[in-house]
């Protein structure tokens, strides 16, 4: 098989780990062609952009010290998993250089105190420009060959959004054939630093939201690959948090649609965004666990699980949110009256996160992120209420959390919004809002805050997701 | 217009007779005023910001090999590459010779028009060929345009007449015959029992089939051109790997004689059917309307509700391949003169 392998951050988070995941890569080299991209060691990009913060200030000193740090904590982990004094030498050469000229951009922005997009992203590509090597290294340990490239090497070519680029997709497979193809046929294995691309003009840009995840399935794409492997800290996607729920289980099989609905679950999912090249090309993705890789993880392809009829497949809580209930009779058929509201949010940062409004149209339902439920009404009231504007009233509730039940099965099964209801209701909870999806594999509803882990529990339960 | 020749071989030179012509025509053909900035040879190249006048045209074209030897306009040594970057102008025509391995240095030359803002008319079918779907992905991203009309059927419109002639139709298959040197074989083969090596050797003879004869007679032409017909007029995105190929080597006289006593003959037919790419010889009868002799192309399609569609035309040839190279000089113009009329167009740049 073909397979493009991503290791993410905790994956390479020590030598010890870098040691285990070539020890993964060169077993799996044994029968299969590989394609391996890595993250940046865990945290390293957090203290790239952090620091690149405080070199905008002309905290000089700053520089100093972090660089200093980021190169001790580099060449522990090359000490730890690279046991040849040859390849281990190799290796913190092109560290010593690349954190060279890591300092030089920081004092050049220090000097400046000029951050821009495009500036950051060449900042904060040095964190899989430093910990390639060291996977490069680690498999180059067990007499395996390899080569490891950036992400710009690779072939990736992108807008030039910086900080959130999109992939020039058939440029991108064009290039990344003629470059990788060649190597995978002579069995050496190609490691691509995740997260980072270029433009164009060959001016290193980054994918923002989807990361390396996103990188791995663009090459996925491109090289034609059978499956796309995301290694991770966890063995799959989960019924339910088993913090909250014990018996919660893996999901072995959910389609790139149930997988986009689930990213709400945050880090332990995929971004939706880097599902989409690979939900147009039809190459399945695989969850994996680096510390458990007999598990097999959760399969993400275009089918949902054939057999399973449960129309629920997992429950998710969101919680550190707000709702925000806009009136105004001023709104009742009043075209473009919502667009106002939304974009006054919009223009002042804030992302809606769900969305309710009943026919009636006197009143709208938000929910939004807690910490940003001040500037909210604070922005709807100068914008909308003062002078006569379109809202009469805004009231929030704080103390509330979101509840999401997500199942491809839900889709043209008769009575699951009852089923869920009620069963709610025999607890005696209230449910403030409710929305369902379009896509109808989606039902939220929202409850008070302190409920929530109740409601969770129930529903796992009536809906024997268990059993799954 | 002004324009960028890059490539001064014969496609190139019909080029410049074509464009001269139009030049003095200018005023009667109101408006399109096409002036060659730049011509760029492996030598090196001519420039002339102003546009080359026809006089100095036919004084290039005169002096032939090196062409970087113009008293006034010469460039000795100056790269293909760097005419792009460092000439202003609107489009760049690129005529080098084919290259299947590796399209280049075409492909870099079209890469780099597209960089720096300039549309790119090309005959070349190698960059098409390889890396067609990153091509026309990398021109709508730097809002530029790439037309090829001369690359299928060569004189013979085939790509206009489906792309704009059939708008809407659904087209469920192409077949045709896209290449006169193996039809040229195949009709002498047939028509005067003479043997594929024998009827190789007098189309080498005449100028048709090149020393090095596989591009023809091994498919990979037709490939080329069943690769273009299948991304511009099916949206099919697929690169010469691809498609299926079988080329006429072993085509017998008597495969030949057997089908003519079934009233058919052997063709060499590219085509897209079911969405499968394939180039192959083919036994088809003798009344069909894709059945034409000598170096003529011809060229079916089967839509939903036109039904079968047959275009016969003449192939190859350097005036041709230059006429197709006009048609799509002026396509490009008539764009741009409604992008820039049209300045709250959001394609407007």
């Amino acid at each position: 098989m073909k397979l493009v392998m991503k290791f993410g951050g905790t994956s390479v988070g020590s030598g010890i780990n870098i040691r285990r995941v070539a020890g993964l890569v060169t077993e799996y080299a044994k029968d299969n062609k590989i394609v391996v991209v890595v993250s940046a060691l865990a945290g390293v990009t957090n203290s790239l952009i952090e620091t690149s913060y405080h070199a905008q200030k002309s905290d000089e000193k700053h520089i100093q010290t972090f660089t200093a740090n980021l190169l001790t904590k580099h060449t522990d982990a090359i000490k730890e998993a690279i046991t040849s004094k040859a390849i281990q030498k190799e290796v913190i050469d092109i560290t010593v250089k690349s954190i060279a000229e890591l300092e030089k951009i920081l004092t050049g922005i220090c000097y400046i105190s000029e951050l821009t997009p495009k500036s950051k992203d060449y900042v904060m590509s040095f964190g899989e420009r430093l910990s390639a090597p060291i996977v490069w290294g680690a498999i180059k340990d067990h007499n395996v060959q390899a080569q490891w490239f950036t992400g710009k090497d690779a072939g990736i070519v992108t807008d030039s959004n910086f900080g959130d680029a999109d992939p020039l997709m058939n440029y991108t497979s064009h290039l990344v054939r003629e470059r990788l193809s060649p190597l995978l046929e002579k069995g050496i294995i190609p490691i691509v630093t995740g997260f980072i691309a270029a433009n164009q003009d060959g001016i290193v840009t980054t994918v923002g939201r989807g990361g390396s995840d996103y990188t791995s399935t663009i090459l996925g794409v491109a090289l034609q690959a059978d499956e796309v492997w995301i290694w991770t800290d966890v063995d799959g996607i989960m019924t339910t948090d088993p913090k909250i729920v014990p018996s919660a289980k893996m999901l072995p099989q959910l389609s790139y649609q149930e997988a986009t609905e689930m990213a709400i679950f945050g880090a332990k999912a995929m971004h939706p965004r880097a599902l989409g090249p690979v939900s147009k090309a039809n190459i399945p993705v695989r969850i994996r666990n680096t510390a458990n890789p007999k598990n097999h993880g959760t399969l993400i392809t275009k089918e949902p699980q054939s057999g399973v009829t449960e129309a629920a497949k997992a429950v998710a809580i969101i919680k550190d949110v707000a709702m925000l209930n806009v009136y105004g009779a001023a709104m009742v058929g009043a075209p473009g009256s919502y667009a106002k509201v939304f974009e006054v949010l919009g223009r002042n940062g804030i992302n809606v996160m769900m969305i309710s409004a009943a026919a009636s149209e006197a009143n709208i339902s938000l929910i939004i992120k807690r910490d940003l439920l001040g500037r909210a009404i604070s922005s709807l009231e100068i914008a909308l209420q003062e002078h006569g504007g379109i809202i009469s009233e805004v009231t929030t509730e704080d103390d509330v959390a979101v509840i999401a039940i997500i199942g491809a099965n839900m889709k043209g099964t008769l009575g699951v919004a009852s089923k869920i209801f009620s069963t709610v209701a025999k607890k005696g909870i209230n449910i403030h809002m409710i929305a369902q999806g379009s896509s109808e594999l989606n039902i939220s509803f929202v409850v008070k805050e302190k409920d929530g882990v109740a409601v969770v529990q129930t529903i796992h339960e009536e809906f024997n997701l268990d059993k799954i | 217009m002004r324009i960028i020749l890059i490539g001064y071989g014969v496609v190139g030179k019909g080029v410049t007779t074509i464009l001269s012509q139009k030049y003095v025509e200018k005023v009667r053909d109101c408006g399109f005023n096409p002036k060659i900035v730049a011509i760029s040879d492996i030598d090196g190249a001519v420039i002339n910001s102003q546009g080359l006048s026809p006089e100095k045209l036919e004084t290039i074209k005169h002096r032939g090999y090196p062409i970087s030897a113009d008293p006034e306009f010469g460039n000795p040594g100056l790269k293909a590459i760097e005419v792009i970057e460092s000439v202003e102008a609107e489009v760049v025509v690129e005529v080098t010779p084919v290259n299947i391995q590796t399209a280049e240095p075409a492909i870099s030359h079209i890469i780099k028009a597209f960089k720096t803002g300039k549309h790119v008319v090309t005959t070349n079918k190698g960059p098409l060929a390889l890396a067609m779907p990153a091509l026309t992905e990398l021109a709508d991203y730097n809002n530029v345009y790439l037309r090829f009309s001369g690359t299928v059927g060569g004189g013979t419109p085939m790509l206009e007449f489906a792309k704009q002639c059939l708008a809407g139709d659904r087209i469920r298959a192409i077949r045709g015959i896209f290449n006169g040197t193996t039809n040229y074989i195949l009709t002498e083969m047939g028509q005067n029992q003479v043997s594929f090596q024998e009827a190789l050797t007098n189309a080498q003879k005449l100028g048709y089939a090149e020393r090095e004869p596989s591009m023809d007679i091994d498919g990979f032409d037709t490939a080329c051109k069943v690769v273009i017909l299948s991304n511009w007029i099916m949206g099919r995105k697929i690169t010469l790997k691809d498609v299926d190929r079988i080329g006429i080597r072993d085509i017998t006289l008597q495969t030949l004689e057997e089908a003519a006593k079934r009233g058919n003959t052997i063709k060499l037919i590219g085509s897209i059917d079911n969405n499968k790419p394939s180039v192959k010889p083919i036994e088809i009868a003798k009344t069909h309307p894709l059945c034409v002799s000598g170096v003529l192309n011809a060229v079916t399609f089967t839509t939903e509700y036109a039904g079968e569609q047959t275009l016969v035309g003449r192939g190859a040839g350097s005036i041709e391949t230059a006429g197709a190279v006009l048609r799509d000089l002026l396509d490009i113009r008539h764009k741009l003169a409604n992008r820039m009329l049209n300045i709250n167009s959001e394609s407007y740049k």
